[in-house]
């Protein structure tokens, strides 16, 4: 348990791969921690953007 | 009541209440609860959504179509249920920015869209096939810069 309201439990073992549930309440956003990492990353990388470097991109054809 | 923020890229902004936007659960590793989508052009493609609790904090996003003509959102039904958004195509759809040196540096983070619907936005992972965080941006349009 996690707190009063979010558990975590091993669904089920095949192999080398492990299948893990997690309950928590709706408002809870659940995320694998590698794309939670990348997306950070991403966010990051983002907002360091100045504002003059943006391209004008062209028409479509 | 409309917000005030100092802008560190554009200087002193009022933002009209309805151009509020509640971030819930704010920007995956970002935070914020409270950002507004502002043009510096009308007719560019880019927009900013910054952050009305950090004047510092602002990302380049904008319409994925606009750049991936065939671009699927897909959200996982307990997503769904969390953001409130049945249907992505019932909420206004953007994608991050990531500037680089060159044209071809340019990435969009087509695996993590923000939805935004209702004055309310989510960042949601998106579960269609094939969506990388850093996809080339101009790649099917390409930027007035290297045609010229």
């Amino acid at each position: 348990m996690l707190g009063d309201d979010t558990s975590i439990h091993i669904m089920e073992i095949v192999g080398n791969n492990v299948r893990v549930g997690v309950d928590a309440p709706k408002s809870i956003p659940v995320y694998r921690e590698e794309i939670w990492t990348a997306v950070k990353e991403e966010n990051r990388a983002a907002a360091a953007a100045e504002q003059t470097k943006l391209p004008r991109p062209a028409a479509r054809a | 009541m409309p917000v005030n923020i100092e802008s560190t890229r554009f200087g002193a902004i009022e933002v009209p209440d309805d151009a509020v936007l509640d971030f819930p659960n704010g920007l995956i590793g970002l935070g914020g609860t409270r950002y507004t989508l502002i043009a510096r052009e009308e007719s560019a493609p880019f927009l900013w959504l910054h952050s009305l609790d950090d004047p510092s904090l602002a990302i380049p996003v904008t319409n994925p179509w606009f750049f991936f003509s065939s671009y699927e959102v897909e959200v996982s039904d307990s997503e769904a249920e969390r953001i409130g958004v049945s249907d992505p195509a019932q909420a206004d759809v953007y994608v991050t920015v990531r500037a680089g040196e060159a044209i071809e540096d340019f990435r969009a983070n087509l695996r993590a869209p923000i939805l935004v619907s209702g004055g309310r936005g989510h960042q949601v992972i998106n579960e269609a096939p094939g969506t990388s965080v850093r996809t080339p941006l101009f790649e099917e349009v390409p930027a007035e810069a290297s045609v010229a």
